[in-house]
């Protein structure tokens, strides 16, 4: 369980409530830049997620609030016999808040099964970039693929109501997955997702041609939604292609609407 | 004769001016790419279609619909037009049903008008709703008290009809190979409504992640005869 709210005090967004217990932990709150737009890395548990583990986050922007909340690394998801691991998180974002959501990847090992349900709350004039990146882990015998279940859906919700239903479901150890239409032979999905007033038409085309270079030795699809936000999904052959892409987009669009430079997060 | 089965026909009838000849849901992603180009590729992507989209949206949506009519619980109606609808993350694919829906909503309501029905159209042209086929098959086929196995069999059939006189068009393949593949697709329809009477549904809106990118990459295909 892990719960933190952020509040924009004069230039600088600080934290105003913070609470964790159990193996979910966050360190100290880091400034990367002089935006006053604050970052949290969320420590996941030293020994991965096992067997039954059930998390649960939940995030407050208050408004104009800004914050980058990433990982400290990659979170491990071993096997899991008998019930799926849960996360759980809901996240509210109120009025000209900014929430850039870029986490390490979630590895999922031999038999893991893992759920994941995020529900989004935003206000209209808040902003929200979400990627996520779901590999499969190393197998002792050197193949990929020996996981489970991977479920994660996403709600998001602009002025209460819902503008996203996301859900993959991943289960490899099912016939025909690598077959057409489904992971069509590649190994990592990543997923980004953009809700904000500034997206439009010429928004998505103008990352697509930053993007588009890069594409080779992928397949990507970017795609507006019904109204104010787009998302885009990824396959690749590697966590490092899908990262490319990930932070090729928060660079594009931090630099368009915030004139701001990369995130550059030092983990290692 | 079940007095349901002529005007079953006639929705199911490509004749019906739906405007799904329009749209190929990604296919022709797949076929530029020359992934999809005879006979067997394409049985092989159709009855992907079938298994990793169709069965856990439009699918489980006829079944959610129906339930939801037979406790009248309109709610859950607007509820699911809303959630089938943002589900669908690639724009022509969500904007090519919403039309298909739209048209069939209309056609439905002169046809076979009801208080719901017409409803339903008042709130999608106020922008309270969107419209789409699988709810509005299913309050049509409802009215004409068709049982759900038979809803969900001929929704399958009919989309899949469709999309297969489009790969007819748009590969293309013969009039008879199209005929032997609707008639192949026919154990996998009855395998598909099995599975959608018995699915959780927490399972809604899962889809394939390649087919649906392929679907956002239709935007960007250059030469094209479908919309979608």
């Amino acid at each position: 369980m892990l719960r933190l709210s952020m509040e924009k005090k004069r230039d600088k967004t600080v934290t105003k409530q913070i609470y964790f217990q159990g193996a979910f932990k966050m360190l100290r709150p880091h400034y990367l830049d002089n935006s006053g737009q604050a970052c949290y890395f969320l420590i996941n548990p030293g020994g991965g997620y096992v067997d039954g583990d059930r998390y649960r986050m939940e995030i407050t922007l208050e408004e104009q609030a800004e914050l980058i909340l990433t990982t400290q690394s990659a979170t491990k998801v071993y096997r899991t016999p008998h019930t799926p691991v849960l996360q759980e998180n809901e996240i509210v974002l109120k009025k000209g808040s900014v929430l850039e959501y870029i986490p390490d990847p979630l590895i999922a090992y031999r038999n893991a099964k893992y759920k994941q349900n995020t529900i989004i709350r935003m206000e209209s004039g808040a902003t929200l970039f979400y990627s996520d990146i779901l590999t499969p882990g190393w197998s002792p015998d050197g193949e990929w693929f020996k996981y489970d279940l991977l479920q994660l859906k996403n709600e998001i919700y602009l002025d209460g109501k819902l503008v996203l239903f996301d859900h993959l479901k991943l289960q490899p150890i099912e016939a025909g997955v690598d077959g057409i239409g489904y992971m069509e032979g590649y190994t990592h999905l990543g997923s980004i997702i953009v809700i904000s007033e500034k997206v439009n038409e010429d928004v998505l085309q103008g990352l697509y041609n930053v993007i588009e270079k890069d594409l080779g030795a992928c397949k990507a699809g970017l795609s507006l939604l019904t109204e104010s936000g787009f998302t885009v999904r990824i396959l690749a052959h590697s966590t490092q292609k899908v990262e490319e892409l990930i932070v090729a987009c928060s660079t594009f669009l931090r630099k368009e609407w915030y004139d701001r430079h990369p995130v550059t997060l030092r983990k290692y | 004769m079940d007095n349901y089965l002529l005007p079953l026909f006639q929705l199911c009838d490509s004749n019906l001016p739906t405007g799904a000849f329009s749209h190929s849901f990604g296919l022709e992603t797949y076929i530029q790419e020359n992934k999809v180009h005879d006979k067997d590729s394409f049985s092989e992507w159709l009855r992907m279609y079938v298994l990793g989209q169709l069965i856990c949206t439009d699918g489980l949506a006829c079944r959610l619909a129906y339930e939801a009519l037979e406790q009248s619980d309109a709610q859950t109606i607007w509820a699911l037009d809303r959630k089938i609808t943002v589900q669908a993350l690639p724009r022509e694919t969500r904007e090519g049903t919403h039309k298909i829906g739209y048209r069939m909503l209309t056609i439905g309501n002169d046809l076979y008008p009801s208080p719901l029905l017409s409803l339903y159209k008042e709130k999608t042209v106020n922008g309270e709703a969107f419209g789409h086929p699988a709810i509005v098959f299913t309050i049509i086929a409802h009215q004409l008290n068709v049982p759900l196995n038979v809803i969900l069999s001929t929704y399958l059939y009919s989309s899949i009809s469709s999309l297969t006189q489009n790969a007819v068009r748009g590969i293309p393949l013969g009039q008879t190979s199209g005929q032997f593949i609707l008639r192949d697709i026919q154990q996998w329809i009855t395998k598909a409504v099995e599975q959608i009477r018995t699915m959780d549904i927490a399972d809604f809106g899962a889809v394939a992640p390649g087919l649906e990118i392929s679907q956002m990459k239709h935007e960007r295909v250059l030469i094209r005869i479908f919309m979608s």
